[in-house]
């Protein structure tokens, strides 16, 4: 097999494990590891896999939402939605446990209606300070950690000082795997879509993440040295929540963009969560939440959300700005004026794509970002 | 709030209303002009901690209470749309879009806001209050207090509480800060005093509606409830419900109600639809429906405040307030209030604008049904902004409710 064979290959399989749906996460799982989800960044996956198990990472799904309707009121987000059609219809009921941790709103209730509910033999609420600017937050966060440690012990079996430490350096390998990735997207803009890039980070929440360090660096071994060419397409940053299915990628791909650098929670955000190997490893993990801005239902200062994303748009060479957001996602709702007039007075150019599910129509949404595409050109 | 029920020939005045006007209009006079009384003015959030701030002589604005009075002036739906001009979702709040709205354009009932001179965010009610204090502290540029109340599923942990009241000695410190002024024990531990007292008698007004027929209707309560949110901790707020309670204990000496018929003892949850609270009350008066209690205003009848430990049990208290408490706590509560007022059926406002109240309703419905055996109702409105209600539609589900639950 060639070269340019095996990195094709590479990229198919990613693709293939990102299209996967619950029943087939479930059965590619190795026998010896149970699956525990979580939603948010804010629930260390360390833990869960220095405990034994392998974290799946709960996103948005284009399922049809029927069962979820009996329980939740119509101005509430898709993702919220999805994820309760989903655990409802038992697609979820191979995992051993779900961990929620606090972040908006809507995710409080939809922790309270999912334990009403009891489909799976356990859950956790880790309570996430919704303060990150202050010691005593980090105090307290810390015994939520340890709360959390202690509980998935009990569940799942021993956490010790040398599995985590395995654990965040497996993490931090990881992230670092995918930082190079985003850099030869920029280097090398013609070698792989956008869409492919969704899907192989994507891939990355549902299966063995020692296996998926494999594949990922193979990739990175596998891509050629030389550049392919320049891209005429207009470079462009993707700032948003949750939503990372792979068509708004393609998408963007399509009105003649292409993504340089992401910020999205299940995206390029999580780079921010680099850990220290130098401290004691909870302690660690409890001090990168401290460190960098992760996410808007939390306060870091009045500026924390502006800054962090005007720097990364700077270092990516991005010449406009995206911003995908679920509909009645309050959160990135309320920041977005503030960052809209921060960000145009700095010179970048913005274009707000509303969605509600991955099942709307493309075509509208491809006219608008056309148009701003073309504006850039 | 609005006081525009007396029109109603079913309706009961409430005698103290007057004094109730003359009180909230004092409030504004000051809340409008902090100079001339020499007071430097903190926003702060319904759920907030105030008696440090009044303990500090700081006055308290509350922008939420500001967006109620929007809605029951129905000034609302053009201030929200000012603030969804300048980018803001429609699907946000009212309460914030009506404030944030009234902030660019400097209209509203109250005309141009009271500036502040620091902001505080208890966000004991809702994650909105973080989003809407960040936009306010970077308009205004002024320092934000946020004290962060972890919300409970389950029940109150020991290191919860000691976050928050290290949290409160930290508020403490930052308004030292702010007034440049020492914090006077003596006047925290009076102003406390001052706000238990005040609790207490809400609590106590509240539970008057036990009795049959109720002396004092919700939609009394959503009027009546200005002072405990505003002026608690104050002597003004122990003054007026000292003189509304007596009011209300002769109604129930000469087996007066609120409404001059008692057929049905309903209760509410959620924040009123304020900008149709009159014609709702007509309606059910004319039916013979009574709002006996509601979910809303017995949120501040908090629990109350040890003055031996007074730090400890403020932070106990803020941290559990009913919209910080899960599922669980919600359907007791409900059921508790069922019990406790006799009452026949709940009426659920399902509020766009409050995913913290409304998100759970449907559950909560099913299990109060479930355990109490009385039927409920959900009607779909928004608290301040008009644009997202259909008045004929809910008439006419209250109208059949009703109807269903008189054949009982």
């Amino acid at each position: 097999m060639t070269a340019e064979t095996a990195f094709s290959k590479i990229i198919q399989e990613l693709g293939e494990i990102a299209s996967w749906n619950y029943p087939e996460i479930a059965s590619h799982l190795p026998p010896e590891r149970r699956a525990l989800a979580y939603f948010c960044p804010f629930v260390p996956e360390e833990l869960i896999q220095a405990a034994g198990a392998v974290p799946i990472r709960l996103m948005d799904t284009p399922v049809k939402i029927s069962h979820a309707q009996a329980h939740l009121p119509a101005y509430c987000c898709h993702f919220v939605k999805s994820a309760l059609e989903n655990y409802l219809r038992g697609d979820l009921d191979f995992l051993r446990g779900v961990i929620f941790s606090q972040s908006c709103d809507s995710m409080k209730g939809l922790a309270d209606i999912w334990s009403l509910k009891g489909r799976l033999s356990f859950q956790s609420n880790l309570m996430v300070p919704a303060r990150l600017d202050s010691p005593l937050a980090r105090d307290y966060f810390k015994i939520e950690l340890e709360e959390l440690k202690k509980t998935l012990e009990d569940r799942l079996g021993k956490i010790t000082r040398e599995n985590l430490q395995e654990s965040v350096r497996l993490f931090n390998l990881l992230r670092e795997q995918i930082r190079k990735l985003y850099g030869r997207m920029r280097s090398d803009p013609l070698r792989m879509s956008g869409e492919d890039l969704a899907r192989i980070i994507q891939a990355g929440y549902r299966m063995d993440r020692d296996r998926y360090l494999e594949i990922l660096s193979r990739l990175l071994e596998l891509w050629p040295e030389q550049p392919l060419g320049k891209s005429p397409a207009v470079p462009l940053f993707l700032s948003g929540n949750v939503a990372h299915s792979a068509g708004w990628f393609s998408l963007i791909d399509e009105a003649g963009g292409r993504i340089v650098q992401d910020d999205l929670c299940t995206g390029g955000r999580l780079l921010r969560l680099q850990t220290r190997e130098d401290l004691d490893p909870l302690e660690a993990l409890v001090e990168r939440y401290f460190s960098a801005y992760i996410c808007p239902t939390k306060y870091q200062g009045p500026f924390a959300h502006q800054e962090t994303l005007f720097q990364e748009i700077k270092e990516s060479g991005a010449k406009g700005v995206i911003f995908l957001f679920f509909k009645y996602c309050e959160p990135y709702y309320f920041d977005y004026p503030d960052l809209k007039k921060y960000l145009e007075a700095q010179g970048l150019p913005t274009l707000l794509l509303e969605i509600e599910d991955p099942s709307q129509a493309r075509e509208q949404l491809k006219i608008r970002l056309q148009a701003f595409v073309e504006m850039l050109s | 709030m609005p006081d525009n029920l007396s029109k109603l020939k079913s309706y009961r005045e409430i005698d103290s209303v007057k004094d109730y006007r003359r009180l909230m209009k004092a409030y504004y006079l000051i809340a409008k002009n902090p100079k001339w009384f020499g007071k430097k003015v903190a926003w702060i959030t319904s759920g907030g901690a105030v008696e440090p701030l009044y303990a500090m002589g700081v006055l308290p604005f509350y922008p939420e209470n500001y967006g109620a009075m929007c809605g029951a002036a129905r000034t609302a739906v053009s201030l929200c749309e000012t603030a969804e001009a300048e980018g803001y979702s429609r699907d946000l709040c009212s309460y914030a879009r009506c404030d944030i709205g009234s902030s660019f354009s400097g209209k509203g009932p109250l005309g141009v806001l009271p500036k502040p001179d620091f902001l505080v965010c208890g966000n004991n009610i809702c994650g909105t209050v973080i989003k809407w204090y960040e936009i306010q502290a970077r308009a205004f540029k002024v320092p934000l207090f946020i004290l962060d109340t972890p919300f409970i599923h389950t029940e109150l942990q020991p290191h919860t509480v000691t976050y928050v009241r290290k949290q409160m000695e930290e508020y403490i410190a930052f308004l030292e800060k702010m007034v440049k002024r020492p914090f006077s024990e003596q006047r925290f531990l009076k102003v406390s005093a001052r706000s238990l007292e005040a609790v207490r008698l809400w609590k106590e007004i509240l539970e008057l509606s036990r009795n049959r027929p109720a002396p004092f209707a919700a939609f009394d309560a959503f009027i009546h409830m200005a002072p405990i949110v505003t002026l608690r901790g104050t002597r003004w707020a122990v003054w007026y419900y000292q003189k509304l309670k007596k009011e209300l204990e002769t109604r129930i000496k000469n087996n007066q109600g609120a409404f001059a018929r008692e057929e049905l003892r309903l209760i509410w949850d959620n924040i009123p639809i304020w900008y149709d609270i009159r014609n709702l009350s007509k309606m059910l008066s004319r039916q013979g429906a009574v709002l006996v209690a509601d979910t809303y205003t017995s949120a501040w009848t908090l629990r109350p405040v040890d003055l031996d430990n007074p730090l400890e049990s403020l932070s106990r208290s803020y941290a559990s307030v009913h919209l910080n408490l899960g599922l669980d706590h919600k359907v007791n509560k409900m059921v508790e209030l069922m019990e406790d007022y006799q009452a026949d059926g709940i009426i659920m406002h399902s509020n766009r604008s409050c995913k913290t109240y409304s998100l759970n309703q449907y559950d909560l419905k099913k299990r109060v049904v479930e355990r109490t055996g009385k039927p409920g109702l959900i009607i779909e409105a928004d608290h301040t902004d008009a644009r997202s209600y259909a008045p004929g539609q809910v008439e006419k589900q209250i109208e059949t409710f009703i109807e269903m639950l008189k054949k009982r």
